[in-house]
């Protein structure tokens, strides 16, 4: 069998609406992958940045899968929400990305999208806050149903995630 | 006492005292507590003791005084309990609030592991107590120090004369620090006593314990590597031996990816609609889907819609006609981009392609688009109108169409607009049996030439080596020409000489 280490942060998300925004994120793999080690999903700390438009998480994530095959390539999925001043928060954005699968540093910036509801509910959103959230998230894992979702593009989370492969050229995998 | 003068280019003049009687051995333990004279003196008055440590003192003083039994006259100790700290500075006559804080740093107790409640992280009214016992970092240390009382031998007792031989300090952790440091042959150091007689003393501290047995050692060492060996083998059986390979001279293309953003396009409310086109001896796994469509989005500032739609695809490339010495072509992905607004109408916004890259690894690309115009306005006008545009059959046209058998494509004629771009990030992974063989035959040619050394011999050797396999080649073809018979006797005669 094969090992992946994901070694990492999420550094931070920029391009919102809003600044105070915290992060729910989680890995997603196979049926054939096992994580050895290390915690699959988590959420970061509310972040305000007193300059600039970045709000930093550094949120570390380390993990050690092993694998039987090939399919179900971890994925990570994001979730950007909103803390108000009044405590209330609000979905700021979906993001899905595939770890990398070649050895080595990456940089990668992950775009979020937000579901949009009719028009009566913008202009409440607009005054009231809220808004649509998917009812399940693995419409996000899989694009299967997505055609049907009306969304709008939001901001950009930065992730910094280094990959370390093991045996896989023992098994003839080139990455 | 004459005698010993010695004079040097100094300006002091120094005395070496004849060995005495004012010899003195002690064996202190760790937080021993020896007392010096002048704490006797101090203590004995019982009016003098006013915390609890002070009369637990009085009374061992007194029933030291009773029984006659004092061990030592000028080294004693300061322990962990007593108040003492060490003034560095003779011109502060009082030291400053912080450097009594520090002395009294070791005073404070603190659990051995100090766990931070989860639930009250963050302190929201402190009192002042906290900040002020807050603001130094204190690991628990407990200390002790080993005093000696310098004084002329008969006038002992007195507090200027203590001086600090030497302070013990031990942690939680192991740590163990001994100020000031063992001697080891560098010299003795010097300590000058101020009172009225400026005497100087020689201070040798020297690490008297005794080392760890070779044995011991060795034990340690087994014990640490069976550790890792036994922590290394549960890994292992958790990681297993199988994995899932393709069938042999089948090479298997896995692509993970996403289609990022879109960018430029004229309208709003966009989605892409894709597909993966094999070319000839491409296959795929069956009920896996290959093309896909994504979620409808709404360009926020800029003009740049956000899919963030992943897909996967695995694919098989079976070189069926060996003779065929073409490279082999490999997957492409047409998609096209369609905007879908509030009334409901289509429109087509652009046609592209992307040539599934050959070198696996990540590749973040950007395809621009075009859609075709149709001449005069009134198909722009009803674009615009009511929607729906001219739409490519087949889609295929957009790289070479499937139906070209020709040698030159001409597309003269086909009038198109060139509209935005779409962005994709790809992983993409290539696994095959044969790529087994091929790293460790590298790997074994790496290890001999290695072993070998110096880029001269690597090259002769290497072609000794080759020059052999050839020669065995050769030889072996030969041998199957050779007639029956010669290879039959000299078979006769090997069993005869062997007999």
């Amino acid at each position: 069998m094969a090992e992946l280490h994901i070694i990492g942060q999420i550094i931070g998300a920029t391009g919102f609406p809003q600044k105070s925004l915290f992060c729910k994120w989680g890995v997603h793999a196979g049926g054939a992958w096992r994580l050895l080690s290390g915690l699959k999903e988590g959420q970061t700390q509310v972040d305000i940045p007193q300059t600039g438009d970045m709000a930093y998480w550094s949120h570390p994530i380390d993990l050690h899968y092993t694998t039987k095959g090939l399919q179900g390539w971890p994925k990570l999925h994001l979730q950007v929400w909103h803390q108000d001043s009044f405590g209330r928060c609000q979905l700021y954005g979906y993001g899905y990305i595939h770890v990398p699968s070649s050895p080595g540093q990456h940089r990668l910036q992950c775009v979020t999208w937000r579901p949009l509801g009719s028009w009566q509910d913008q202009l409440a959103e607009m005054f009231v806050g809220g808004g649509p959230q998917l009812r399940s998230s693995d419409l996000i894992y899989s694009g299967a149903d997505r055609y049907r979702l009306h969304t709008v593009g939001m901001g950009t989370v930065e992730l910094e995630l280094c990959v370390i492969l093991r045996h896989f050229d023992r098994y003839g995998v080139e990455s | 006492m004459a005698d010993g003068w010695c004079t040097d280019t100094g300006e002091s003049v120094y005395l070496t005292l004849p060995e005495s009687s004012d010899a003195e051995e002690l064996v202190v333990g760790w937080q021993e507590k020896f007392f010096s004279q002048y704490e006797v003196d101090l203590y004995q008055t019982e009016s003098n003791c006013q915390t609890p440590l002070e009369r637990q003192y009085h009374t061992e003083i007194m029933a030291m005084e009773r029984s006659k039994r004092r061990q030592n006259q000028r080294i004693f100790t300061y322990t962990d309990f007593d108040r003492f700290s060490k003034w560095e500075e003779v011109t502060q006559s009082t030291p400053t609030f912080l450097a009594e804080r520090m002395a009294n740093v070791r005073h404070r107790r603190q659990e051995r592991q100090s766990v931070v409640p989860k639930s009250r992280l963050i302190t929201w009214e402190p009192s002042e107590e906290f900040i002020k016992n807050s603001h130094i970092i204190n690991t628990p240390v407990q200390t002790m120090h080993i005093m000696g009382d310098l004084g002329p031998s008969g006038k002992l007792g007195l507090k200027e004369n203590e001086y600090i031989l030497c302070t013990i300090k031990a942690d939680g952790n192991g740590v163990i620090t001994i100020k000031p440091d063992f001697n080891n042959n560098r010299g003795a150091y010097r300590l000058e006593t101020q009172g009225e007689k400026r005497e100087v003393w020689r201070l040798y501290l020297e690490n008297a314990s005794s080392d760890i047995h070779a044995e011991e050692k060795e034990r340690e060492q087994r014990m640490y590597r069976d550790l890792y060996t036994r922590h290394k083998d549960y890994l292992n059986s958790l990681v297993g031996q199988d994995f899932e390979m393709p069938p042999p001279g089948i090479l298997r293309l896995i692509v993970n990816g996403e289609i990022v953003s879109a960018q430029g396009y004229e309208y709003d409310n966009l989605y892409v609609h894709f597909f993966l086109d094999l070319p000839n001896n491409w296959s795929s796994v069956p009920f896996h889907g290959l093309s896909g469509v994504t979620q409808t989005c709404r360009t926020s500032s800029e003009d740049v819609a956000f899919f963030s739609y992943p897909f996967s695809f695995e694919t098989f490339f079976h070189k069926e006609d060996e003779s065929d010495g073409s490279l082999p072509q490999w997957p492409v992905l047409y998609f096209k981009v369609l905007s879908l607004d509030f009334w409901q109408r289509y429109r087509t916004e652009g046609y592209g392609f992307l040539v599934i890259p050959s070198t696996p690894g990540y590749h973040r690309m950007t395809c621009r688009t075009w859609r075709p115009l149709q001449s005069g306005t009134v198909a722009e006008l009803r674009r615009f109108f009511i929607g729906g545009a001219p739409e490519l059959e087949d889609i295929s046209y957009v790289r070479v169409p499937g139906t070209f058998k020709g040698k030159r494509l001409s597309r003269f004629g086909f009038r198109t607009q060139t509209t935005g771009s779409v962005t994709f990030t790809l992983n993409c992974i290539q696994h095959a049996r044969a790529f087994i063989d091929a790293s460790t035959l590298k790997k074994r040619r790496q290890t001999v030439l290695d072993q070998l050394g110096g880029h001269s011999q690597q090259g002769s050797v290497y072609n000794v080596l080759e020059a052999f396999q050839r020669a065995r080649n050769r030889m072996q073809e030969a041998r199957e020409t050779l007639p029956r018979d010669l290879i039959n006797t000299s078979a006769q005669l090997n069993s005869e000489s062997s007999a």
